[in-house]
């Protein structure tokens, strides 16, 4: 039978307590979304879950000069967020396609992150808007920019005692577009095939600078620097994003595989399509 | 007065408040004292000898009070082709074969116990695709047969055929031709709730069942055929639903999960609950059957069909269900959609080593459709003619007999197709390309019962009390359909008192009077009838009381005002308006004379006729009780595959109108207009719920839902993989309710149940043909397939 304790601390330097006390015996919750799927799924459980729903402190969304996005910020909040919408498009759109509403409700950003799954619908997002993670440990705390959380699938560097408090995406992100698409069959409760997230910068009809970020289109959420780099400095026109998109779909960026939910070829085919397509609603979402 | 206060209006679902406020009792919710847990061990190989099987872990675990394995029980075999037994001891030939069952105090205790089950097998050569199943040499997946007959193939021994005119003559005479392949595959009937019951045996080994099935009178059959053989000859069968969660199939045949429970039940004289949870019902619970079609049609110049030449192959899967009687159903649209003079079909199901199949919603109509519809585009391309024309130069028309016999009377097809054709502007729209097209098919279905056992009939019991209320035994089931509040409309109008006075009890053999099922579209055409017949002997009751009883009231009263006031002048009444009861009516819970309805003495409730006709001296008092049994002059399937087995067919035209991404393959539905003839309207806001429900259905089956069987396991057994399509993809529909009146139906309704879903995923492939010019298939119609055949276009 599954079985295990539950203990919801009230504040950071109880849960850290905890980790240390349990070490690899505990697991921490937010949301619980991955969690309690994982447990049903595996029949085992850690002997204790360490709800993070006690620390309210760390369910916030703000501009303050950088945006600071909680860890406990729910997708829904991230959906219903206007800054999110306004500055952050591609955000908001990761996360307001993110399961259900029910979902979304209880389903927290940094449990999307730090699950790890190369489909993680906010991963290509974050990717694509140069975000930072903090952790914090009974050490102290660190920074650590997205690019090198993930180490592979469902593996961060994040370390047993630590605790993501907040995803951090710097101001300079305020003079880019972003845009991400999620291709999935149907329009809800779904897990992409493959996400694409573009940001970039205009400097009038030229590209001055660009991300383009990918979800299960390798063992982790990754940027196709190649992708990025070639558009760096071309005009938006055609041919050169068609030419980005084709980059992008190649092994220069990617690694495909085919799976059930979709033929790496395919997958190809998407990415291909739709980073110029995403590059577009990018540019014309610059503030 | 208007013609009807309640058949033909929108009234609100009666019973569903419990179940949204949770009050209703699920399978998921019953409980009986003692019950124990059933959990079953399933197979880990697709074709493999049992070498041994080892217990005594699981036996040892506290809480657990039996284990069994085919050696346990009875070796006995069961199913429509009895191919299999209730628990596999020497050879498993699927994944989902069943191979032994643990009961405990606990659904944890049993799940565990089976994970202590250790099994060992030898590998088997299996084999998966019907095609190379039925070539020589491959291997066998059924050595021998029911009698222990050795078997050479795997072919079954169920020669569908149908073959009606000359074949060669037709080709010869045909102007035009055109020949496709086309395929089906598994789809899961996705009820929301999950298969279930319990068995429990009194101290006499009578069983009580509470079963989800809604064929509750045909699973008693299937269990007393079982008992005879297991040494419980003669005891008695009840099966009682819970509230059921749906059922579009699934509840059709008696599956061995419910023989399971039985044997558990037995053995440990508790009642055992199996309750499957979804991986389950996606694993273990028999989906709908998969074909694939090689079609070829002819026309004249003129367009008119001249023949249909079709042959399926269905994979039947390891054992034989119901799917394997699919193309009874299928041989109607094959014979009878559009008229078509020479008609030939031949099926032919193959055992293999993949999960087997049963009914759902349409019982081979989909499959079968989808071949039909997809040739009548190809050949109207062939002949030059317009799809929407082609098709109604051939519509079936009213007093047709089709080549099978059908005899169809009330036959709306004519409007369904125009109304599509009007609806999706297909004039202005059709043959424009550039990604946007539309698409239409039809079909037909029976609405009229289906003759499919010896009888065909359906019983219902009503009763009345002194208050007004009105029991009614109803012999079919509530699945979900609505059918609690059409009955109640249909009795309360039959009656002449309200829905809200009608209290349904459903699905209790102990207590109904006998049914053929709640299938094939016919509950709402069967129940009715018999209401109205049952409701007409009740009425007549009433109104022979009210003859008796209403002169004695009135004229008691008279005595009582001139006790009161000697003054007071009798009227002077004409008694003869109430004389015969021929003469009366009931109408909104009033007896009426018909003369004068509103008459200041006679008009009387019917609950005071119903008191005095109770509550008086010895030897007089009466209660008002009445039942029926109707069972339609239809026919059974003939040896030729031909007989009028429906009252009445229905028709309807499903048009779209796509936008395909020729960069992506995607499709999307931009409109469907679903046209249907459904006789009468019974209740409009219940009948769009049907027509919605089973378009969407369709629109997963045309476009996103498979059951994946790789190498005979099914990969994507939950909802996050399995695509069904959720209330985010809903597509905008516009339904068109066609309302001819049939003749033999309550108050002119035919069933509807089933249509909706026949002609939506060809439809849909039509309409992606138009749009982009290439054609697929294969269902369903995933970007992946249209991408690989625009790039073999190009
Ligand atoms: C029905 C359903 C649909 C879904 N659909 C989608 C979808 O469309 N797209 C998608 O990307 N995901 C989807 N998911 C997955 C899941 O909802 C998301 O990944 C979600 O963001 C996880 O957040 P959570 O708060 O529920 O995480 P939890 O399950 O609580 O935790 C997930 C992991 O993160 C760890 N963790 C959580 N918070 C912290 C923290 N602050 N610091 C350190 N570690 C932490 C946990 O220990 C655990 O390992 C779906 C899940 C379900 C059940």
């Amino acid at each position: 039978m599954i079985d295990y304790d539950y203990r919801k601390p009230g504040n950071l330097e109880e849960v850290f307590s905890l980790l240390k006390e349990y070490g690899p015996h505990a697991a921490l919750i937010a949301g619980g979304t991955d969690v309690m799927v994982k447990i049903r799924n595996t029949r085992k459980a850690p002997e204790v879950l360490i709800s993070l729903r006690g620390l309210k402190e760390l369910s916030y969304i703000r501009k303050n000069g950088d945006y600071h996005i909680g860890a406990l910020a729910t997708h829904r909040m991230l959906e219903q967020s206007d800054l999110v919408q306004r500055e952050l498009t591609a955000l908001y759109e990761g996360a307001s396609r993110i399961g259900s509403v029910q979902v979304r409700n209880v389903a927290t950003i940094a449990g999307n992150i730090c699950n790890a799954a190369p489909s993680a619908d906010t991963a290509g997002p974050l990717l694509a808007l140069d975000a930072q993670v903090l952790l914090q440990g009974p050490e102290g705390e660190r920074r650590v920019p997205i690019t090198e959380f993930f180490t592979g699938t469902y593996k961060t560097v994040r370390k047993e005692t630590e605790v993501v408090t907040e995803i951090r995406i710097p101001a300079e992100m305020e003079r880019f577009g972003s845009a991400y698409w999620k291709q999935s069959r149907r329009k809800a409760m779904n897990l992409p095939i493959v996400g694409i997230a573009v940001s970039l910068r205009l400097d009038n009809a030229t590209i001055s600078d660009a991300r383009i970020a990918l979800t299960v289109a390798a063992p982790t959420p990754i940027r196709a620097y190649k992708a990025e780099e070639f558009l760096t400095g071309k005009p938006m026109d055609e041919a050169v994003l068609a030419e980005a998109g084709r980059i992008a779909a190649s092994t220069d960026c990617c690694t495909l595989r085919d799976s059930l939910r979709g033929e790496a070829w395919y997958r190809a085919e998407i990415i291909e399509a739709y980073v110029p397509r995403m590059a577009k609603l990018a540019a014309e979402r610059i503030n | 007065m208007p013609d009807h206060l309640f058949v033909g209006k929108s009234i609100p679902r009666t019973i569903e408040a419990d179940k949204v406020t949770g009050k209703a009792v699920y399978i998921n919710d019953l409980k009986r004292p003692g019950m124990l847990y059933g959990k079953i061990l399933y197979s880990s190989h697709a074709h493999a000898r049992i070498k041994s099987i080892d217990t005594s872990m699981a036996k040892q675990l506290q809480g657990v009070r039996a284990v069994l394995t085919g050696q346990d029980i009875p070796d006995v075999r069961v199913g429509f082709l009895k191919d299999q037994t209730v628990l596999k001891k020497d050879v498993v030939r699927q994944f989902r074969d069943e191979v032994a069952a643990v009961a405990a105090i606990s659904p944890e205790i049993a799940e565990e116990a089976v994970s202590l089950i250790k099994v060992e097998y030898e590998k088997l050569p299996a084999v998966f695709d019907p095609f190379e199943a039925m070539k020589e040499g491959a291997p066998l997946v059924h050595e021998t047969d029911a009698r222990g007959r050795p078997l050479k193939s795997n072919i079954l021994p169920l020669p569908w055929k149908f073959a009606v005119g000359d074949m060669e003559q037709a080709r010869k005479d045909a102007a035009y031709i055109a020949k496709d392949t086309v395929s089906t595959t598994w789809v899961n009937q996705c009820c929301m709730g999950t298969s279930g019951c319990i068995a429990e045996f009194d101290q006499n080994n009578n069983l009580t069942l509470y079963d989800q099935t809604n064929v509750i009178f045909g699973h008693i059959g299937r269990i007393s055929e079982y008992f005879e053989r297991i040494g419980l000859a003669g005891k008695k069968i009840r099966v009682v639903n819970p509230v059921v969660g749906g059922s579009f199939g699934t509840k059709l045949d008696t599956d061995i999960y419910e023989f399971i429970a039985i044997q558990l039940a037995l053995n440990t004289r508790k009642p055992v609950k199996i309750l499957f949870d979804r991986e389950e019902e996606f694993c273990a619970l028999p989906p709908r059957q998969p074909a694939v079609f090689t079609i070829e049609q002819g026309c004249d110049k003129e367009g008119r069909l001249i023949f249909r030449h079709c042959e399926a192959i269905l994979d039947n899967g390891a054992y034989t269900s119901w799917g394997a009687t699919t193309p009874s159903v299928m041989i109607m649209p094959m014979s009878s959609l559009y008229r078509v003079p020479n008609v030939y079909f031949k099926a032919t199901c193959v055992y293999t080593n993949n999960i087997y199949a049963q009914a759902m919603r349409g019982y081979g109509n989909p499959q079968a459709t989808f071949a039909v519809e997809t040739s009548m585009d190809s050949l109207a391309e062939a002949a030059g003619i317009d799809p929407a024309e082609f098709r109604f130069i051939n519509r079936n028309r009213p007093g047709d007999e089709t080549p099978m016999n059908l005899k169809i009377t009330s036959c709306g097809l004519e409007e369904c197709i125009t109304a599509v054709r009007d609806r999706l502007q297909w004039d202005q729209k059709r043959g424009k390309q550039r990604g946007r097209g539309v698409g239409m098919a039809s079909l037909i279905h029976v609405a009229g019962g289906a003759r499919v056992t010896k009888s065909d009939g359906h019983g219902i019991r009503v009763k009345l009390d002194e208050f007004g209320h009105v029991d009614v035994i109803e012999s079919g089931t509530d699945q979900g359909q609505g059918s609690p509040t059409v009955i109640s409309q249909i009795v309360s109008e039959a009656l002449g008192v309200r829905p809200e006075d009608i209290f349904l009890t459903f699905g209790d053999t102990a207590l109904a009077l006998w049914d053929a099922g709640t299938h094939a579209s016919r509950h709402t055409f069967m129940a009715g009838n018999a209401a109205v017949i049952a409701c007409a002997k009740a009425k007549r009751q009433i109104l022979d009381m009210a003859v008796e009883l209403i002169p004695r009231l009135v004229k008691g009263e008279f005595k009582r005002m001139k006790r009161k006031d000697p003054e007071f002048v009798e009227p002077d009444l004409d008694y003869g308006l109430i004389a015969n009861p021929e003469d009366m009516d009931i109408r909104d819970r009033m007896i009426f004379p018909k003369k004068d309805p509103d008459h200041p003495y006679f008009k009387v409730p019917i609950s005071e006729i119903l008191r005095n006709g109770l509550h008086v001296g010895i030897g007089e008092s009466r209660v008002v009780a009445a039942e029926a049994f109707y069972d339609p002059p239809t026919e059974m399937l003939n040896r030729d595959m031909k007989g009028n087995l429906s009252m009445t067919y229905a028709f309807g035209t499903t048009g779209v109108e796509v936008e395909v991404d020729e960069e992506t393959g995607e499709v999307q539905i931009l409109k469907l207009v679903a046209a249907h003839d459904v006789g009468k309207a019974m209740n409009p806001t219940l009948l769009l719920g049907q027509i919605y429900g089973a378009g969407y259905t369709g629109v997963g089956y045309g476009l996103t839902e498979e059951i994946k069987v790789r190498n005979g396991r099914v990969m994507n057994p939950s909802f996050r993989d399995y695509q069904m399509l959720t209330a985010m993809d809903v597509v905008p529909i516009e339904a068109v309710i066609v309302e001819p009146g049939d003749k033999d139906g309550p108050y002119g309704a035919k069933g509807v149940g089933e249509p909706g879903l026949v002609p939506t995923a060809p439809a849909i492939a039509n309409a992606v043909y138009d749009a982009i010019g290439v054609r697929i298939r294969d269902l369903p119609i995933t970007p992946e397939k249209i991408l690989t055949a625009l790039k073999e276009r190009k």
